[in-house]
């Protein structure tokens, strides 16, 4: 910097530049609302899109369910009672049971068929011990009327509404189920619906049908065997010690699986919703920036005169930009503050939910429910911020450059 | 006879009427139990084997389609059904051997096992589902019959039988009504749902002698909702007690015949 008389002191250029900011406060004025709202846009729809990204991610991974999975090898290509496998003893069960499992469950997930006296349709039959099921869907909650199962050899279904609609059935009345044992004869058995249940998304009340385990492995004749042993850990996006500890207890023959390989599509969402934000922040400050070099800008231009004059008096081209930098700079700080407490004020309201169940359909099929949680995180409001300071001052340079460049005498004698 | 047999979901009833021409004991002295009609009904019909010609018609409101088939049965596990008109579906064929059912198609040249989620669907296209077609006759097993009236009628003692499915049985009906004559021809069967509402029923027409017993000539299955949709099997003709070799109920028969 400049050394002598005209090293004007910080606190001099910062009330320089704070007058020089409200001279023309109108400009000044529809300037902060640009970047207010443009910092209000970034954090809001980042809070928006995390919450319903968010809730894909947790839906997704309580229908799988679980965050890691043991199957039979041949299960995923071909769900089929043929591949079902013994229930978790040994060294697995000890693993399961282990305090660093969250909680587990193991299930039986066969194709059947459902029949009323009306009419018949394909479901996903799911046997489960309905306490552990419970701990890792949270199916329970889910029913509506009647109650869920109680109990490994309960003899009733809990099916959807969705489902009970189509079926012309309600609570309380016989259907038939009818799937295949593992010699391929048929296995069927009527059923009192004991409970329907409501699910987020309409889709899995239609398919999904949980009676007790027990009770079907009894009908499918397969002793204690199982199809899919569930695992949940503390938090989704942390699970690989334990899916370590687990894969070392399962026996060669069977296959493991985490959340993200069971389903790349949710794990490469949570990929891209990271890079998305970024581009999302940047995509709205390009549309800001231009307004923003054009107010500097224009306060270039109107001050010509002045600067000419300040700079015939002995300022350097430095302290010029200097100045114009540090205005840009408030101008951008009051902005940002305006912005952030607007966002606050708009999301937090709205973390209980926002309804927005008349898109829901068009949600249901990208898996997101219909009531949507924006989820408003430090890192991505400390993103939005920097990007702007940053990328802000780097605009400013443009007009503070050219300031610096003029010629005084040029200057002071234009209009 | 095949007939009945192979529309084994007609269950009870039909199973009495297979017994037509045989007077029971128990029958004789005073009206029987509902149980012992159902009991007796099993007994006659178990091991009786036949060969029929029978023709299938399903109706619809703008159509109407009438097949010729030919049908061999034995005791209560073992059927095939082969069409022979018209031209266009002759040759094929449906095997039923317990609860397991097969079909084979001379086009496709393809035996197919029928899995339990086509179970529901139609056989042929006709108001019977595969299900109804199939089903092993340990179902009378799985109700609870009540005798709920007796009428006499032309000089004969008609039967009204209630059914009600127990709570695990395969069976989405609330109850069946099945009305037997004293020959044991099956004269009529209701399936009601379970909120007392009647879905469908069969009524049997012109009970005569064939093959040396009392048969109903014509049965015909409707649903209550649609009046004017209908199958009716009519027996063309009928023998009874015939000498069957087992490997008629073969795969291997079922794709290449031989008589």
């Amino acid at each position: 910097m400049n050394t002598g008389v005209f090293n004007i002191p910080f606190k001099a250029m910062l009330t320089l530049s704070w007058r020089n900011l409200w001279r023309n406060y109108r400009r000044t004025l529809i300037m902060l609302a640009a970047i207010s709202m443009a910092v209000w846009a970034m954090i809001f729809m980042t809070a928006i899109m995390r919450g319903m990204v968010d809730d894909m991610l947790h839906q997704g991974v309580a229908n799988l369910p679980g965050h890691i999975q043991i199957h039979h090898p041949g299960f995923r290509d071909d769900p089929s009672v043929v591949n079902s496998i013994d229930a978790p003893g040994g060294e697995l069960l000890a693993a399961l049971n282990d305090s660093q499992t969250k909680s587990w469950t193991s299930r039986i997930k066969v194709p059947a068929v459902i029949s009323s006296e009306r009419d018949t349709r394909g479901i996903s039959l799911l046997g489960v011990e309905p306490e552990s099921e419970n701990r890792i869907t949270g199916i329970a909650e889910q029913v509506v009327e009647g109650r869920f199962l109680e109990g490994d050899d309960d003899r009733g279904v809990v099916i959807g509404l969705k489902l009970a609609e189509r079926l012309e059935t309600r609570l309380g009345k016989r259907v038939v189920i009818m799937s295949q044992d593992p010699d391929n004869n048929i296995a069927d058995r009527g059923f009192r619906i004991v409970g329907l249940y409501k699910a987020r998304l309409e889709a899995l009340e239609e398919v999904n049908v949980y009676a007790a385990r027990g009770t079907l492995q009894k009908l499918l004749k397969i002793g204690d065997q199982v199809s899919e042993i569930a695992i949940i850990d503390k938090d989704f996006r942390d699970i690989e010690s334990l899916y370590a500890k687990i894969k070392a207890a399962t026996p060669d023959n069977l296959e493991i699986r985490a959340w993200y390989e069971l389903d790349s599509y949710l794990s490469s969402m949570l990929n891209v919703m990271d890079g998305f934000v970024l581009i999302w922040i940047i995509i709205i400050f390009l549309a800001l920036s231009f307004g923003l070099v054009n107010t500097l800008m224009m306060a270039v231009f109107e001050r010509r005169r002045e600067i000419g004059l300040i700079q015939a008096l002995g300022m350097r081209p430095g302290m010029i930009v200097y100045q114009i930098l540090l205005e840009s700079l408030l101008l951008l700080l009051i902005g940002l503050s305006i912005g952030n407490a607007l966002a606050l004020a708009t999301v937090l309201p709205l973390e209980s939910g926002l309804d927005i169940s008349s898109v829901a359909e068009g949600l249901a099929m990208i898996g997101a429910g219909s009531v949507l949680y924006p989820n408003l995180r430090l890192d991505d409001m400390i993103l939005a911020n920097v990007v702007v300071i940053m990328l802000g001052t780097l605009t400013s340079i443009l007009p503070a450059w050219h300031a610096a460049r003029l010629d005084p005498v040029q200057a002071i004698n234009s209009t | 006879m095949n007939l009945f047999s192979l529309l084994k979901p007609l269950r009870a009833g039909l199973l009495l009427s297979c017994l037509a021409g045989f007077a029971s004991p128990a029958f004789a002295a005073e009206a029987p139990t509902a149980d012992e009609l159902i009991r007796l009904a099993m007994n006659h019909w178990r091991g009786v084997s036949s060969y029929s010609d029978m023709t299938m018609t399903v109706h619809r409101s703008d159509w109407e389609r009438v097949f010729s088939m030919q049908a061999w049965t034995q005791g209560e596990k073992n059927s095939l059904v082969r069409v022979t008109e018209p031209r266009k579906d002759a040759g094929n064929s449906t095997l039923i051997l317990d609860k397991n059912m097969w079909s084979y198609s001379p086009k496709v040249n393809r035996i197919i096992k029928i899995p339990s989620s086509m179970m529901s669907k139609s056989w042929m296209g006709s108001d019977f589902s595969n299900k109804d077609i199939s089903k092993s006759t340990d179902i009378i097993d799985q109700y609870d019959h009540t005798l709920v009236n007796t009428e006499e009628k032309e000089g004969h003692s008609y039967y009204t039988i209630q059914s009600i499915p127990h709570e695990e049985a395969a069976v989405v009906w609330g109850k069946e009504v099945v009305t037997v004559r004293d020959d044991y021809v099956m004269i009529r069967q209701e399936f009601w749902d379970q909120d007392g509402v009647l879905v469908k029923e069969m009524n049997a027409f012109e009970v005569q002698a064939m093959g040396g017993r009392t048969v109903a000539k014509r049965m015909r299955m409707h649903k209550t909702e649609t009046p004017d949709e209908w199958t009716e099997m009519s027996v063309n003709a009928i023998d009874f007690d015939v000498d069957l070799p087992d490997s008629i109920f073969t795969l291997s028969n079922l794709r290449n015949p031989r008589k």
